[in-house]
């Protein structure tokens, strides 16, 4: 029954999607469920995302269009809900960057490929992200830029995050101005170019295959 | 110090000046120039090597102006922007909320960042198209500027068209105190961009003193970037290209002769021969080509080909990657644009537009940061091999020159031009 919310929301049609998650509720389909639909709808927009059948306004409608159902269906959710995440990754704009696009990409593609991301936004203090690192205990951690400028914040950030023993925390770093000498130079352990490189560092990382 | 004296090396300096605009107009008319030009977006790299931040070329442009002129000139390059871009100083007085700076609230060694969101709603396009003017000054301005709150007070503009509104309504306006506080700071901040402007322009005269061309910037955007950037916001604007793609669309139509009228006037006003344009929204990643042609094209080509028609050379950056849009570029006339590349695919862009317009910039900001002198030369020597058989380069890193680009590998790059880019 799930299967028309998967269709509307894989084809992007906002009122279809809204209209089906309603007539779900009405026939008391189980809420988890029909999350469980939306989720899977994401994984293949993000699949197409990869394989260039899909850009930036697909992401953003489709990400529009599960805020739009998830608001209708999770005041009806009993639990937390949803299946059991394969890794927790601390993720955000350095300092003195304020661009979120990117970073929101990566959030995205991370969270429908089963990541928990605890996402701090932008213009992230280096202290932030070691807190965030300690309290949720992550061992992955994403650092994004678009200028050149967050180049220094972000070998500061790793730094920072040695200087505070967390040594076996892994950092990935991505955004406009990065590639592997930039890597090497800021003392991250990894890199990429896309959205996806993000998504299959993180699961090697996380000891899950890609 | 006698006449005699002095003439010789002003002549030189003259002579000099010349042959650098010559070797950059040739590169661009795609003829072969004596070497292959250098010709630098050099916003703060110069003004660091000589000690000062950003936050100084935003508070104090005449010191600024000296070092960058001192600075920039050792590099022996053909033609340099300028750097700053806002007055602090008139950002602090208006309370500009749409844009951080350093010096003010952003930490003095960063570039500037606009803050982008929606200052225009969803559900404003209709109010906005009915009458644009109205719309950005009562609306817009106050979202982006604390002092120019006030003005969300006027009624519309529209309605001070009666004969009496001069003596009446208006006049009553004026006399409410929070428009007088706003009145205030708008003289303030005329007095502050003076200030600045006559800063600014010390380094200009000081540059075109020692021989260096300098490129003023008449800016100009895509429309569809303008509508993206400064209305809608990114997120705002890809919605829109599925929830309400014709307003967007009518946006974009009504700005563009908007944008046509107001460059080309400003360039011949200024007497600059170019215009430059800094693309954002286009770049590969952003849309597909088919969205490209739906929606972004199609204006940015009509504002190209007007200027080419005014005699106006365009001078658009295509930045970030731009591989899969060069079949689109293939459409504007051959040796009449100044194209600025970030990250493109060099092989495909001679292949596609080898022929059509002069290459320029691309140096990988990567490798003048983080990279080593022989892998900057080696890339500008890639670059030469390239494109240079027919004239049609120009030499850049692909940002322009970042503040944070190692010294030796920006010499590097000079010197490898200048070794092995004599035709």
């Amino acid at each position: 029954m799930t299967e028309k919310l998967f269709h509307a929301i894989i084809n992007l049609s906002r009122d279809e999607a809204l209209k089906v998650t309603d007539e779900l509720l009405q026939s008391n389909v189980n809420p988890d469920d029909i999350l469980d639909a939306a989720r899977d709808a994401m994984q293949i927009i993000g699949e197409r995302f990869e394989t260039g059948e899909y850009f930036l306004p697909e992401l953003m409608v489709s990400g529009d269009i599960l805020a739009a159902v998830a608001d209708k269906v999770k005041p009806l959710l009993e639990g937390e809900g949803g299946t059991e995440k394969i890794g927790i990754v601390v993720f955000g704009t350095v300092a003195g960057d304020i661009h979120d696009i990117a970073k929101d990409i990566v959030v995205f593609m991370l969270e429908v490929n089963g990541f928990e991301v605890i996402d701090l936004g932008v213009d992230v203090p280096i202290e932030k992200f070691v807190e965030a690192v300690q309290e949720h205990e992550a061992k992955i951690v994403g650092l994004s830029g678009f200028l050149t400028l967050a180049i220094e914040p972000m070998r500061d950030t790793i730094a920072a995050l040695k200087e505070a023993g967390l040594e076996d925390v892994k950092v990935m770093i991505g955004g406009g101005p990065i590639n592997g000498l930039v890597c090497d130079d800021t003392g991250a352990d990894a890199w990429g170019p896309t959205a996806m490189d993000a998504v299959s560092i993180a699961k090697e990382w996380a000891g899950v295959s890609a | 110090m006698t006449d005699n004296k002095d003439k010789a090396p002003l002549m030189q300096i003259e002579l000099d000046y010349q042959a650098r605009e010559k070797r950059v107009w040739d590169a661009i008319h795609l003829e072969k120039p004596d070497r292959v030009p250098i010709v630098c977006y050099d916003e703060y790299f110069s003004l660091k090597q000589g000690g000062l931040t950003p936050a100084d070329a935003y508070y104090d442009p005449k010191r600024a102006s000296k070092v960058f002129a001192e600075n920039v000139t050792k590099f022996n390059w053909d033609m340099v922007s300028i750097f700053g871009n806002l007055p602090g100083k008139v950002g602090e007085t208006i309370g500009l909320t749409s844009n951080r700076w350093a010096g003010y609230n952003l930490a003095d060694t960063q570039e500037f960042q606009f803050v982008e969101k929606e200052y225009m709603l969803g559900d404003e396009y209709d109010q906005f198209l009915s009458d644009p003017s109205d719309f950005i000054i009562r609306k817009m301005w106050p979202r982006m500027a604390d002092g120019l709150d006030a003005f969300g007070l006027f009624p519309s503009f529209t309605m001070f068209s009666h004969a009496y509104a001069p003596i009446s309504d208006l006049a009553m306006l004026l006399g409410q105190p929070e428009v007088r506080e706003m009145l205030k700071k708008l003289i303030l901040i005329g007095e502050q961009m003076n200030e600045h402007i006559a800063g600014v322009d010390q380094a200009v005269e000081a540059l075109k003193e020692k021989g260096l061309p300098v490129f003023a910037e008449v800016p100009a955007h895509a429309p569809f970037d303008w509508i993206s950037d400064y209305f809608r916001g990114i997120k705002g604007t890809m919605l829109d290209m599925y929830y309400q793609p014709d307003k967007l669309k009518a946006a974009i139509n009504m700005i563009t002769p908007h944008m046509i009228e107001y460059t080309i006037g400003t360039a011949k006003e200024m007497g600059v021969p170019y215009v430059s344009i800094p693309l954002h929204r286009g770049a590969d990643p952003f849309m597909s080509n088919k969205q490209y042609a739906e929606f972004y094209w199609p204006s940015l080509k009509e504002l190209l080909l007007a200027l080419i028609d005014a005699e106006i050379t365009p001078m658009p950056y295509w930045e970030g990657s731009y591989t899969n849009r060069l079949e689109f570029l293939t459409e504007l006339p051959p040796g009449k644009i100044w194209g600025h590349f970030d990250v493109v695919d060099i092989e495909k862009a001679k292949k596609l537009l080898g022929d059509t317009m002069c290459f320029w910039g691309n140096v990988p900001v990567q490798t003048l940061i983080s990279g080593t002198p022989e892998q900057t030369s080696d890339y500008v020597k890639k670059l030469i091999d390239t494109f240079g058989d027919n004239g049609g380069l120009i030499i850049d890193g692909a940002a322009g020159i970042p503040k944070e680009a190692k010294l030796e590998n920006v010499i590097t790059m000079t010197e490898t031009v200048f070794e092995y880019g004599v035709y």
